[in-house]
């Protein structure tokens, strides 16, 4: 149950890539992030506050990167802990290629929950996680750059910074 | 499990509620039934600092034909909903959805406008208010606007109300010019979070055999109340016999994308939609309400 999504980005895949490993842009773009201290260049510490519906916690964890092939692609791992609500995980396989000057980026996430998080949200799980993944790509295309899309409204040819070819879908 | 500790207020104004969300250094809630709310807390899913009760705002509560709508009080409990001769007579497809809505003991304390702010994407009511082409009144710092529900369900739960609004009311069209309505559900068991929904209204002429009109629109089968506009196209127009039908079906798939959720796969839930929508269609032209 993979959530993929695909951005054409306005920049080089050198500039993409640094700011995928950038902390203080991960902070910007992951949603509800409210601290993202640098342990390591792979590992994290963070403070992530969720809000959907009848959640609203603060998950304590760490963000950390595996499978580094600088300038392809990383696994971004994030997983936290709410306390007595239980526990969030979640990891995005983020892929970036050339494409004549521009930078297309790929995702596939996924995302896990246990504890009492689990008993009432496990029918919401696939849905909360396409909405909180696409926040933090829209966020990230935009910081380089380019205009929020929305599967609403997609950002159309004329917007040069950012194309969005494929908003999230499942595979 | 107890809920953590929290701060609590009653007010008795509109206005007192707002002030108080404002005036809040902390995370505020509104308390209203309090159905979804308390579940929560007592899971410490959620963990507010104030719960600000309006279960006792005045004007929020009873249903009262206003000019050429049906009003709707925020407060309104969905047994109050179920048991209206004003909803049997101007909105049956409430009544009709209302015995669906969990249990008895939640449809007692549960209040309409607390569904309609909640937004769950499994609700009866939103689906149903959607279909209704009803308005949403909501109260905030600047007084109150009116919202149509076709723009006030944005997503996951998520709607027109900004922190700190309050929903007032649902204005709903009691112009009776449709002349037949449906809701039907799929769950495992009664009372259960729906598997697939469906709330409908239609309108037939030449007799009440060509469907003119229908809103179809769906629970549980998105992030939001889905309204099946291309399994609409397909059965107006039509005196919706087996060939529309199973047309309607098959564009079902243009208008919903289900997630997988727990043990069932997209495709199994765009199933389920499909079955409820021929059972739906079939009662439609039978003139079922």
């Amino acid at each position: 149950m993979d959530i993929t999504g695909e951005y054409r980005i306005a920049a080089s895949r050198e500039i993409v890539w640094s700011a995928l490993n950038d902390p203080d842009v991960l902070r910007q773009c992951i949603p509800g992030c409210k601290e993202l201290e640098a342990k390591s260049p792979e590992e994290m510490d963070a403070k992530v506050a969720l809000k959907v519906g009848p959640v609203s916690a603060t998950f304590s964890g760490n963000v950390r990167l595996e499978d580094i092939v600088a300038p392809e692609g990383y696994t971004l791992i994030g997983q936290g802990n709410g306390g007595i609500a239980g526990f969030a995980k979640g990891r995005a396989l983020v892929r970036l290629a050339e494409a004549g000057g521009h930078t297309v980026l790929s995702y596939e996430a996924r995302a896990e929950i246990g504890g009492k998080l689990a008993s009432l949200g496990s029918r919401l799980i696939q849905s909360t996680s396409r909405k909180l993944a696409g926040q933090f790509f829209d966020s990230f295309a935009a910081h380089l750059g380019g205009k929020r899309a929305t599967a609403d409204a997609p950002v159309s040819a004329e917007v040069d910074d950012l194309e969005l070819i494929h908003h999230t879908q499942n595979t | 499990m107890k809920c953590r500790g929290f701060r609590y207020c009653r007010v008795l104004t509109v206005e007192e509620a707002v002030e108080s969300f404002v005036s809040c250094e902390g995370e505020a809630r509104f308390l209203a039934g309090g159905q979804s709310l308390l579940p929560a807390l007592n899971l410490r899913l959620s963990a507010p600092d104030l719960l600000i009760d309006i279960s006792r705002v005045e004007g929020l509560r009873g249903i009262t034909l206003e000019g050429s709508d049906l009003r709707i009080g925020a407060l309104t409990r969905h047994v109050e909903v179920l048991h209206s001769p004003l909803v049997a007579e101007y909105a049956p497809l409430l009544a009709r959805a209302a015995r669906f809505v969990a249990h008895p003991a939640i449809r007692n304390l549960g209040t309409f406008g607390g569904s309609l702010a909640l937004a769950d994407p499994a609700s009866e009511f939103p689906a149903c208010v959607l279909a209704l082409n009803a308005q949403i009144e909501i109260a905030g710092l600047s007084g109150r606007r009116r919202v149509a529900a076709d723009d006030y369900f944005l997503g996951l739960y998520e709607t027109a109300l900004e922190p700190g609004e309050i929903l007032t009311a649902v204005y709903i069209p009691a112009g009776r010019t449709w002349q037949r309505v449906c809701f039907d559900e799929l769950s495992r068991r009664r009372g259960d979070y729906a598997l697939a929904g469906l709330a409908a209204q239609a309108t037939f002429r030449d007799g009440g055999e060509v469907l003119t009109a229908l809103r179809l629109v769906f629970c549980a089968l998105g992030s939001k109340p889905m309204r099946a506009q291309a399994a609409e196209a397909a059965l107006l127009n039509t005196k919706v016999d087996a060939v529309a039908i199973e047309a309607a079906q098959h564009a079902l798939s243009q208008d919903l994308s289900p997630d997988e959720a727990e043990d069932l796969s997209s495709a199994a839930r765009l199933h389920l939609a499909r079955v409820l929508l021929g059972r739906v269609a079939h009662a439609l032209r039978e003139g079922a309400c």
